[in-house]
């Protein structure tokens, strides 16, 4: 006969410390900072959402400090930022976005109902932070269109900006098919020999010939 | 049997089934966000339209173009050797199996890089590696490739050898004759070589 079934208790004790053992572990266990919010199909859905951008006239309102409720951060290192920065702007460079204490930070702002605006050198980058924040449940956070450099060819006339394309993204900026199309073989005749020759050896490679 | 066994098996089933759930809470393949941000802060993942001309021009059999615009501009005008899949499309699982393939770096090519910047971070979210940014997109490959412009006579020597390799590459790429072989480049399959060391410059 086996020894529990001559002492229920210390089955019963026995169990009560695994149960407790297990609590224990499952309340002491690490939370990841960061969380998906969203869904990857959620996340490509989002990029066409046109509050998730902060246009380049709508600083206007930030530099003339009419808003308390909005806060620029700069992802460019230090030392750029030293060099000049969209006033009021806080630096925060990119290689410090995943320490705890600016990820609490970022908690805090979204609590307090702050809109964030990120911006880098070129749109292109802030535009992962901030794809990456969004997807955490930042919904608070923005990106800056044209970056800080369309800001800075911008900066005496801001508002003018409502009316330009040159921020924009994703935009053909030239005729493509037309401009690629093949040139008059007459006058590239002669320099279009050593482009052919190179293929023909990745041929030659390819049947194998020694 | 005695009633404590019973009790202790229920509970077992019960912590098993929970672990189930726990599981379940996390969606599979996906990289931590954390771990994503740190990524994401590393400007490795651009490549240079030099670098994928080059590549392209030997028919580096590693090199896969994805060009995540629309159909339509797909159709208009494309890099050779590129497929199509929108960025809308990307995450259905056929398309995903263009990524992950061993010894194949996938370039995301968009008309600027945004879009394609975006594909990488949605990819890399799902754990996709090798996986790479065309800078400045389709219109850089226009200013440098396409219609390379001459250095001034005061520029470095690094220019004017970069001035030279683009030249070379606009002859190849608009030169008559190589149209026709534009989609097939790629996909012959010669000798791997090493990733361009060409000095980048442009966009």
């Amino acid at each position: 006969m086996h020894i529990h079934e001559l002492n229920p208790w210390r089955t019963l004790i026995a169990l009560s410390a695994f149960i407790v053992i297990l609590i224990i572990g499952l309340i002491t266990m690490p939370k990841p900072l960061l969380k998906y919010e969203k869904t990857v199909d959620e996340s490509v859905n989002a990029l066409v959402e046109s509050d998730a951008y902060f246009y380049p006239w709508e600083l206007e309102q930030v530099i003339a400090k009419e808003t308390d409720t909005i806060v620029l951060f700069d992802l460019r290192n230090n030392f750029v930022f030293g060099q000049g920065h969209i006033p009021g702007a806080e630096n925060l460079s990119a290689s410090v976005l995943s320490r705890k204490e600016n990820i609490e930070r970022m908690k805090k702002l979204r609590d307090l109902g702050v809109t964030v605006v990120l911006y880098g050198d070129s749109e292109l980058d802030a535009n992962g932070p901030w794809m990456l924040y969004r997807q955490v449940g930042f919904n608070n956070v923005k990106l800056l269109l044209g970056g800080y450099r369309y800001y800075f060819e911008h900066k005496d006339d801001l508002s003018a900006t409502i009316n330009d394309d040159g921020y924009k993204r994703g935009i053909a900026r030239y005729d493509y098919a037309e401009m690629a199309a093949p040139k008059d073989g007459a006058v590239l005749s002669d320099i279009e020999k050593p482009v052919q020759v190179q293929r023909r050896q990745k041929s030659n490679v390819a049947a194998g010939g020694c | 049997m005695n009633k404590n066994y019973i009790i202790l098996t229920i509970l077992m089933l019960v912590l098993a089934v929970g672990t189930l759930f726990l599981r379940m809470s996390n969606e599979p393949k996906q990289i931590d966000p954390e771990e994503l941000l740190q990524e994401i802060i590393q400007p490795t993942r651009y490549v240079t339209t030099d670098q994928v001309a080059k590549m392209i021009i030997q028919g580096d059999p590693s090199l896969m173009l994805i060009d995540v615009r629309s159909t339509d501009e797909y159709i208009e005008y494309t890099l050779p050797g590129a497929v199509n899949i929108p960025l809308e499309d990307l995450l259905v699982e056929d398309n995903l199996l263009y990524l992950g393939i061993p010894g194949k770096k996938v370039v995301f090519v968009s008309n600027d890089d945004i879009k394609a910047d975006q594909a990488w971070v949605l990819t890399k979210r799902l754990g996709y590696g090798s996986t790479y940014v065309l800078k400045g997109g389709i219109n850089c490959w226009m200013q440098t490739i396409i219609d390379p412009q001459q250095p001034e006579e005061t520029a470095a020597a690094t220019d004017f050898e970069t001035y030279s390799f683009r030249k070379g590459a606009q002859m190849y790429f608009t030169g008559a004759g190589s149209d026709d072989g534009g989609s097939n480049q790629v996909n012959v399959q010669v000798q791997r070589r090493q990733k361009s060391n060409v000095a980048a410059g442009g966009c």
